[in-house]
């Protein structure tokens, strides 16, 4: 269509010209970032409103510093509400009505995986910050960067953790019916396996309230470890409900979902969670940078929760990242921003961030898969857990890899 | 004033038809998106406003024919190929020369390392071999047929049903669908969502213009066109002896069946007619956004499209069609937040809040809706002055 | 796990007869001009359970059909196809596992208690009013709600009894509010379809309420504290296996069955409420009332019942039912503002398989819901898949019933007044 061709021409040609035609100036003020989070129901809304929050944290210090190329910039939220197709709907209205010339956050892998290809033909910078799936990079588009850990990175961690851990013969693995916790059960299946472990796959709808059923099955396996690859109040549901039929997190080892990150809604919910482990992304608070002890500080005061999850610091990241890649670009043209974040090195509050694979050097030349395009390399995947009662996620005892390691496990069926 | 209805409709028409022409606002890609949209609602609404408003059948699976009509499409379009050559690795039959493959499922995987037969034999080949998807136009139209089949079949069972007890049954098939498409991972990839082909794959030229498959006009006609057709569809039964029956089976069923209406069969009629509609936006709307997942079945976009209907008018088609336009662009409008007093209001969540109430309201004080009356006082109005002018001259005679 | 060929031939064999028996016994009944609600029911289920013979002896004598026969016939298809299935499949848990059965049926019972409470609220909504409220999983997501803010937020430290109730006192005004304002005109006849205004009444308040509760409490998950704790019960003392054990978060009977602390409060509140409610129905002058209002409405009108007065009453009640049951589930799952669906869902299918508009019904429709759920979730041998399909399994009930028994297992066949039916 004629309209989007010439604005396209514009915009790669003139660069930090006019952007939309009319009265806009040689610099727009202020320059517009868009974010994607899932902000109403079926999305992960608990996660969506901590991205939100991190986001909006990102912007009043980036302006607080002075802002970007002299002027301040603007955090756009769109609400993927967890569905690919407002996923794409929302990546459209961002760069088409809202102008926005990079975009952050990112939740849901099926929502990443559909909006990716929107950003990606209109030539607007993407990096994301928690969509794990192995797809979002493997496509290789050049304008998707992702700070997130893959998909298959996360489930190793776990069931390398698993194999670690004495007398584990089968493992009970619950699953919801995503394009996250199908891959994820099955990677840790084949690793688990691989490591002579046996395990039982169970998976249920997103949303599930009542367990009891699933519970009994699981008890009558009579595993030696459960799994759980739940996201949402559906894992808090499970674990508290395990644990009330004698397995749960105090009666063998226990791997809760994601969520349990944020401890304060994980007492409440799951009163009988000690002992759980977590997998948790980026290192302790003890370990912080000062951006991340910075972050985490301003980050508590203005939620009120007593602790940061790791997508809130990686949200947080995605938009202060694009910031410092828009400066170093000197424009908001989407090639030009492309090019800096390929050659970025970014103190966020997860550590140094930069993406070694790209359109310079290609993930083959080093032997590595596609995935690895446009993708951080060192995302900390730790594994954590609850060893007191009432205790924050910050806390908490890092029990996994040896590296990061300040405690270790409590192993409570020994 | 008695044709004014007409001439707004016509102008209205031609509004939306150069629409897309000479507008050229910066966001008109995402205008044409919320546009599309909204005609997508108008077909659900207009159509289940037949059901409901005309019929008095009160369907709560009318999403769930839309979904069974998008992902007949895109199974379609995802397992079915035409080769040049035998892959060999799929199962696939001799086709008028060609291979018709069809693909094994691998259902939902993390890596791109897995692949399905087909690509996998594709990989082997390079370029050398043709491969040729299904048609789209095929698919929409399967989809269609199928989600016409459906409501048939669902129709079938549900004549000796009434109000209520419709209702729930409705409301359980829907569920049962959308179970069934959550849990078959392996098939319909679950909530990771199926992708399917751009409505235009290879683009389109009219007129000398070429619009690639990223452009928004070719399928903004085609939904327009959909919805126009629908629309054409629907006022022809109802004026046509058809409408009359199905009018009388809303107002008292015995009575129309004692006068020799067979209630079950035009029952089933409009059943199978609507759910068709239905379909065939589904599978329309699937490929314009080219991905769709189970979620668009939820209860939130059924109470979604019975809102709109109730809210443009339940027993007027074309108000219904209008209502959902129109709450449709309100709802991405609102989204915006705004302050009062220093209290931010996040529209996201409270736009909902506001749309429930306004559906209460209307329904409530304004039985017919808010945009059926306008037309009907219209309407009205002409035939007043008519009858007015009548009984002067008869009063002029005397 | 492969289920052999022969569980699938018995199956579609009993399907076949099945079918075959609705057909032709319905047409034998109707030819005789005899009662036909029953046929369609006992002639699949005669021709489900012993095919060609059931159906056989059945239209040779054309009985005049007594529940006996129905519940006879009924009984022996379950027996036939879980026998096909404990063949099909020896391992399965469901077969070998005497304390899992144990273990499962009692939870399909505590829960289908609890939910066959909160479906009683929806069917004496339908008996007095004729409308199914679709309102129903807000009432209940509002009582939990009402429950945890009362509990954890503004009251802190108050009994948690006296949070419930307060709970259900706020219910019962929006029930009653709801009433007065949207659904007075249903009864003067100024609307053509009662019924139908009805349900899109309710609709329209389900949706607002929800999105309502979810704009001022947004979406982190609650949760309710225990209401109370177990004292430390070994009883017998010095038997082996202990009858009953309880510590403070669990019950466990016989070392087998363990029923979780939150569950079972909830379910004996529930029985507990029930009974009360049935005293209310059955020996106060108000519950007269609602009864003979839900039998013949103008001649309980004659009467002087004030019906008007009655259809407010029963629409608070019922959804103060359904705040009640959500009020103690709260302290047993994750609250959020999309929690109501699930059990609106249930509701629905028990309401319809017990008949709408029946009380005990409704109650025993619960309880083979919860069962059902349980033997779905239990017993299908897809781990994957047996859970994917939870809210499937209600909802196949529900067809069933409607195909072959639309009137529900109590239903009335001609309820009075207003109704749909």
């Amino acid at each position: 269509m004629r309209i989007t061709i010439v604005r396209r021409a514009l915009l790669a040609s003139v660069g930090t010209m006019a952007m939309l035609g009319g009265a806009a100036q040689a610099q727009d003020c202020p320059i517009k970032i868009g974010a994607l989070a899932p902000l109403s129901a079926p999305g992960t809304v608990v996660g969506g409103e901590a991205m939100r929050d991190a986001m909006m944290i990102a912007e009043a210090d980036i302006n607080a510093a002075g802002g970007v190329l002299g002027c301040d910039i603007e955090v756009i939220i769109g609400d993927s509400e967890g569905l690919p197709e407002r996923g794409a709907a929302v990546m459209e209205r961002l760069i088409a009505q809202d102008g926005v010339v990079a975009v952050g956050g990112g939740y849901h892998s099926s929502v990443g995986v559909a909006a990716k290809d929107v950003a990606d033909a209109r030539g607007v910078p993407v990096v994301f910050a928690e969509t794990w799936n192995d797809t979002i990079t493997g496509d290789k588009q050049k304008y998707i960067f992702r700070i997130a850990p893959l998909s298959s990175w996360a489930s190793g961690t776990i069931y390398q953790f698993a194999l670690t851990l004495p007398g584990i013969e089968k493992v009970a693995i619950l699953t919801e019916n995503t394009d996250y916790g199908i891959p994820a059960s099955e990677e840790t299946k084949r690793g688990l396996g691989e490591g002579g472990v046996d395990s039982v796959i169970f998976s249920v709808d997103i949303g599930t309230q009542d367990y009891a059923g699933i519970v009994e099955r699981i008890k009558a396996e009579d595993p030696d470890m459960i799994i759980t690859l739940v996201t949402g109040e559906a894992a808090y549901n499970f674990t508290q409900q395990a644990a009330d039929a004698g397995i749960g997190p105090m009666d063998l080892p226990f791997v809760t979902g994601q969520d349990a990150l944020e401890s304060g809604a994980y007492w409440t919910n799951v009163p009988d969670g000690q002992y759980a482990f977590v997998q948790r992304i980026g290192v302790p608070e003890s370990q912080f940078t000062e951006k991340g002890k910075a972050f985490a500080a301003a980050y508590k005061e203005k939620t009120g929760k007593s602790d940061v999850e790791s997508y809130a610091m990686e949200a947080y990241d995605s938009i202060a990242i694009l910031a410092q890649a828009i400066g170093e670009a000197g424009s908001t043209d989407g090639d030009a921003i492309v090019a800096a974040l390929e050659a970025i090195e970014h103190d966020g509050t997860l550590g140094k961030i930069y993406f070694p694979y790209g359109t310079q050097k290609d993930p083959s030349e080093d032997g590595k898969g596609d995935e690895w395009w446009h993708q951080w390399p060192d995302p900390a995947l730790t594994m954590i857990q609850y060893q007191e009662e009432g205790q924050s996620s910050t806390d908490a005892a890092i029990v996994y890899p040896d590296a990061y390691k300040t405690a270790d496990p409590i192993l409570v069926n020994q | 004033m008695k044709r004014i209805p007409d001439i707004a409709g016509v102008l209205l028409l031609a509004f939306f038809a150069a629409f897309p022409l000479v507008y050229t606002g910066a966001n008109y890609d995402y205008v044409m998106h919320v546009l599309i949209t909204a005609f997508f609602y108008a077909i659900l609404a207009s159509s289940w406003s037949m059901l409901a408003g005309y019929a008095g059948q009160f369907s709560f699976g009318h999403m769930a024919f839309m979904g069974i009509g998008a992902y007949t499409t895109a199974l379609f379009c995802h397992y079915f190929y035409i080769t040049a050559e035998p892959t060999g690795l799929c199962t696939e039959f001799a086709f008028f020369g060609n291979w018709f493959v069809i693909v094994n499922p691998i259902g939902v995987t993390s890596t791109t390392l897995t692949q399905d037969c087909l690509r996998q034999a594709m990989a082997g080949w390079g370029d050398s071999v043709s491969v040729t998807p299904m048609p789209v136009l095929l698919g929409i139209v399967l989809g269609t047929i199928a989600g016409g089949v459906a409501g048939l079949l669902v129709g079938l069972l549900v004549l000796r049903l009434r109000a209520a007890y419709l209702a729930l049954f409705t409301l359980g098939f829907s569920e049962i669908v959308k179970a069934t498409i959550s849990a078959e991972i392996d098939i319909t990839r679950g909530q990771a969502g199926l992708e399917l082909p751009a409505l235009f794959e290879n683009g389109v030229t009219v007129l000398g213009r070429t619009f690639d498959k990223t452009d928004k006009i070719p399928p903004y006609y085609a939904m327009l066109f959909l919805l126009v057709a629908c629309l054409a569809i629907l006022a022809w039964l109802a004026r046509s002896r058809f409408g009359l029956f199905v009018r009388a089976l809303r107002e008292d069923p015995d009575a129309a069946a004692a006068l020799g209406v067979n209630t079950t069969r035009y029952k089933v009629y409009v059943f199978t007619i609507t759910t068709a509609m239905a379909a065939a936006a589904g599978a329309v709307q699937a490929h314009y956004v080219q991905i769709i997942t189970p979620n668009m079945l939820f209860l939130l976009q059924m109470s979604l499209v019975v809102a709109m209907a109730v809210i443009g008018g339940i027993e007027n088609f074309v108000a219904a069609a209008l209502g959902a336009i129109f709450l449709q662009i309100m709802l991405e409008v609102l989204r915006t937040s705004f302050t009062i007093g220093g209290v931010e209001i996040d529209m996201t969540t409270w736009r909902l809040v506001f749309f429930g109430i306004l559906l209460m309201v209307v329904l409530r004080f304004f039985r017919n809706g808010l945009i059926a009356p306008v037309i009907a006082r219209f309407r009205r109005a002409g035939v007043a002055e008519e009858t007015v002018a009548k009984r002067r001259a008869g009063e002029a005679r005397s | 796990m492969e289920t052999p060929a022969i569980f699938w031939g018995v199956i579609l064999w009993m399907i076949a007869w099945g079918v075959l028996g609705s057909i032709l016994l319905r047409r034998r009944y109707f030819a005789r001009d005899l009662d036909t609600t029953n046929a369609n029911f006992v002639g699949a289920m005669a021709g489900a359970a012993l095919g060609p013979v059931g159906i056989g002896a059945l239209w040779a004598k054309t009985p005049e059909l007594t529940g006996r026969i129905i519940v006879a016939f009924a009984l022996l298809a379950v027996v036939l196809i879980a026998g096909a299935f404990a063949f099909a499949d020896p391992k399965n848990n469901c077969v070998s596992n005497g304390s899992f059965v144990a273990s499962q049926i009692t939870n399909g019972l505590i829960i289908g208690i609890i939910y066959g409470f909160m479906a009683l609220g929806l069917t004496l909504i339908f008996s007095i009013l004729g409308v199914v409220s679709f309102a129903h999983g807000e009432f209940y997501m509002i009582g939990g709600m009402l429950v945890y803010y009362i509990t954890a937020v503004w009251l802190p430290g108050i009994n948690p009894l006296l949070a419930v109730m307060g709970a259900c006192a706020i219910a019962f005004l929006i029930g009653a509010l709801f009433e007065r304002l949207m659904l007075t005109p249903m009864y003067t006849g100024k609307i053509d379809r009662p019924v139908e205004y009805g349900i899109l009444a309710t609709f329209g308040l389900a949706f607002t309420l929800q999105y309502f509760v979810q704009a001022i409490h947004g979406a982190s998950p609650v949760k309710a504290e225990r209401f109370i704790d177990f004292p430390r019960i070994r009883w017998p003392e010095d038997s082996d296996p202990l009858w009953i054990r309880a510590s403070r978060g669990n019950l466990e009977l016989f070392e087998t069955i363990s029923i979780s602390n939150p569950r079972f409060v909830a379910a004996v509140t529930c029985i507990l409420v029930l009974l009360a409610l049935l005293y209310l129905l059955h020996r106060t002058w108000t519950g007269k009332a609602l009864r003979a209002v839900s039998q013949d409405r103008d001649a309980a009108a004659i009467a002087g019942i004030d019906p008007h007065r009655m259809n407010m009453l029963a629409f608070a009640l019922g959804g103060m039912i359904a705040a009640l049951a959500g009020a103690l589930l709260v302290q047993a799952f994750s609250w959020l503002p999309q929690v109501g669906a699930i059990p609106a869902m249930r509701s629905f299918v028990i309401v319809v398989l017990g008949g709408l508009g029946s009380l005990p019904g409704a109650f025993v429709g619960g309880i083979l819901v919860g069962l059902v759920e349980a033997a779905g979730t239990g017993c299908i041998p897809d781990a994957q898949k047996a859970a994917s399909y939870i809210p499937a399994y209600g909802m196949i009930v529900l067809t069933l019933t409607l195909l072959l028994r639309p009137t529900g297992l109590f239903g009335r066949r001609f309820a009075s007044g207003a109704h749909g039916q």
